[in-house]
């Protein structure tokens, strides 16, 4: 048996012929998601605000421009929902800018008094959606929110405000 | 930047690694070679001197995978790489498994028997490295498929479990033989650590849950700390292409030192039984030169940026954004220090029962060996000898064990053999063969691991391979 086992030692080790090159067709794309924005407004601050523009506000938003993601990022979605249990309509609008303060994207959103169902909104960015460098670009989320109503009325509702929330889902090339 | 590096450095290093085991099993007690007194301080010694060859007497070099190989990703089977990824490595892998490696190269080993002959000394230089990581399965599993539809899945942090080192050990030794068959061995060894990394006492978890306010919370428990010394100094010398005279330096003498011991015995009931133990480097390395040290250590939950009314009009210049950068970073807190520390080498246990059996054979040493304290336990040499063998590690997920069966052939003073069949982690089919030759006074071994891999190497779980050349005296050559 050692003698069979010595010769065993002598022989070159062999393989199964095997590919390395496989190695550049290798593709680590996580898709990552999480919260983008949360906006919230009651509607005692709606009427209070003088006329028909509520508020407009620039929300400095980098996490999407920086390297880390920029360089990565594929494609993915930015999906909406707005749920409005004011007493009025409302139009609210994010958009979306750049350093230069160029607006690379805009969504607006429509929504009656209450009661009212939440508007829920996918955006799709990538090659089967809209632009991605617009997502890899931006560094301002822009939101304004308009009365399309009256400021004096009071929802039934308790505690009645307009709420926008907001998620996004990316695929990013880690290789 | 600097981190970055590190991190690619430690990862390069650890990639490199496919596995590698410590076990020696085909040396141990293999008492015809001198470098069995590197595994055993207390093993049967008959030699008068012997000097290895400087930088051949001993290269050792062990690989190997525990749930995955080579062949499984690479072999030109025509499946897709990513299919063979997520099958075999992340759902084929458990967090047990590991990536590691060691080598050990002999720069200077001789020894030489006192005046008193039951006292053997031995003393040298050899470099070692060793690294071991285990698979961070929840890691991979966030790098292929992200967290998304994971909602409320914990990823846990403490996956990320590694450590390795660089080092040249300084060593001396005594092997004395006592009375009634016992002899001991003790060997001090001085480490000289050129660089180590660990990151073993990771915890915490990444998880995403329905949120409180936002769709979403992703929360971050972290407790996490990478320790290194010696690899900043390192990868500057490597910028300015002085690696060379850096690792010099700081293998002799210029890097972190340490302390260490081997303890063994090998004790001869009667003529035919031998039982041997040995416990190695029990000692530690304290990192004190060129000591880099990170933590992440909090907790924050996170919704997206929020804007809440009216608390958010009260400030027309307030910058949510950086609020919400400078929370997390208050909540966990990324922070490096230079803070020295103790890193325990990992210690190993090797104990063996051998029965001798067959033709009895002459003792080599040149010496009325009845006027040794041992008596005339040397006289005792046959030609074969069977037995079993353990071996245990300390490493960062608990100790890790291995168990040999084993054959030792006597083919005349010139060639023995040595056959054993190992069960461990890696693998149930390690068969080896260690071939020691004797040619006058120049012994040349040559000692191989799970010699059934090597019909498809790239298919191996584990390999293993030893060689080394000396020049030995029994004092009657």
């Amino acid at each position: 048996m050692l003698l069979a086992l010595s010769l065993t030692m002598l022989f070159p080790g062999c393989s199964e012929k095997q590919d390395f090159d496989q190695y550049e067709q290798l593709s680590l794309e996580p898709i990552l998601e999480g919260s983008l924005l949360y906006i919230e407004a009651p509607e005692r601050i709606i009427n209070q605000a003088n006329g028909v523009m509520v508020y407009t506000f620039d929300l400095r938003f980098e996490a999407f421009s920086s390297s880390i993601f920029s360089e990565r990022a594929i494609e993915g979605s930015i999906t909406y929902f707005v749920e409005n249990t004011t007493s009025k309509p409302l139009d609210v609008t994010a958009e979306f800018l750049d350093a230069s303060g160029n607006v690379l994207d805009t969504e607006n959103f429509t929504i009656a008094a209450a009661p009212t169902a939440i508007i829920q909104r996918d955006i799709e960015y990538g090659p089967n959606g809209r632009s991605i460098d617009i997502i890899k670009n931006t560094v301002t989320i822009r939101i304004t929110a308009q009365n399309l109503g009256d400021t004096t009325s009071v929802s039934s509702f308790p505690d009645p405000k307009v709420k926008l929330t907001s998620r996004a889902q990316f695929r990013v090339r880690v290789k | 930047m600097r981190l970055f590096k590190n991190l690619f450095f430690l990862a390069l290093l650890q990639g490199c690694g496919f596995a590698f085991g410590q076990n020696k099993e085909l040396l141990y007690d293999f008492n015809e070679i001198p470098q069995s007194l590197m595994v055993n301080p207390g093993v049967l010694s008959d030699f008068q001197w012997y000097a290895g060859v400087p930088a051949l007497s001993g290269i050792s070099l062990h690989a190997g995978s525990s749930g995955i190989s080579v062949n499984d990703i690479f072999a030109d089977d025509g499946l897709d790489i990513n299919d063979k990824v997520r099958d075999r490595a992340i759902g084929g892998m458990n967090i047990r498994d590991e990536l590691s490696g060691i080598f050990q190269i002999e720069l200077l080993n001789a020894g030489f028997r006192g005046r008193n002959p039951d006292n053997f000394y031995s003393f040298g230089i050899y470099a070692e490295g060793n690294s071991i990581g285990y698979w961070f399965k929840d890691y991979a599993i966030l790098a292929v498929d992200g967290n998304a539809d994971r909602l409320n899945e914990k990823f846990d942090l403490s996956h990320l479990k590694s450590r390795g080192e660089l080092m040249n050990v300084f060593h001396f030794g005594i092997n004395k033989r006592l009375k009634k068959g016992l002899t001991v061995g003790a060997r001090a060894k001085i480490y000289s650590g050129i660089f180590d990394f660990n990151t073993t006492q990771n915890k915490g978890y990444f998880v995403t849950t329905p949120g409180q306010n936002n769709i979403y919370a992703s929360t971050l428990d972290a407790d996490m700390r990478l320790r290194t010394s010696g690899i900043d100094e390192l990868l500057t010398a490597n910028d300015e292409g002085r690696l060379a005279g850096t690792v010099l330096k700081r293998g002799f003498f210029g890097g972190n030192l340490g302390l260490g011991a081997d303890l063994g015995f090998s004790y001869q009931p009667n003529e035919k039984w031998v039982v041997t133990a040995s416990l190695l480097d029990l000692g530690f390395v304290y990192q004190t030169s060129d000591v880099k040290n990170y933590t992440l250590n909090g907790r924050a939950t996170v919704e997206g940026a929020q804007v809440i009314l009216p608390d958010a009009l009260s400030d027309p210049n307030r910058d949510f954004w950086q609020e919400l950068i400078d929370e997390i970073e208050a909540l966990i807190p990324f922070e490096d220090n230079t803070k020295n520390y103790l890193a325990f080498r990992p210690t190993q246990l090797y104990a063996s029962l051998r029965y001798n059996f067959g033709k009895e054979m002459a003792s080599k040493v040149a010496c009325n060996c009845e006027d040794l304290v041992s008596g005339s336990a040397l006289r005792y040499r046959y030609a074969n000898g069977v037995g079993g063998q353990l071996y245990m590690i300390n490493r960062p997920r608990g100790p890790q064990m291995a168990l040999t069966a084993f054959y030792l052939k006597r083919l005349g003073e010139a060639l023995s053999l040595k056959a054993t069949y190992t069960v461990d982690k890696f693998t149930y089919s390690n068969i080896g063969l260690g071939i020691n030759v004797q040619a006058g006074p120049v012994n040349l071994y040559v000692l191989a691991n799970n010699l059934l891999a090597y019909r498809n190497i790239a298919d191996t779980n584990y390999a293993s391979f030893m060689l080394g050349l000396n020049i030995i005296s029994w004092g009657n050559n």
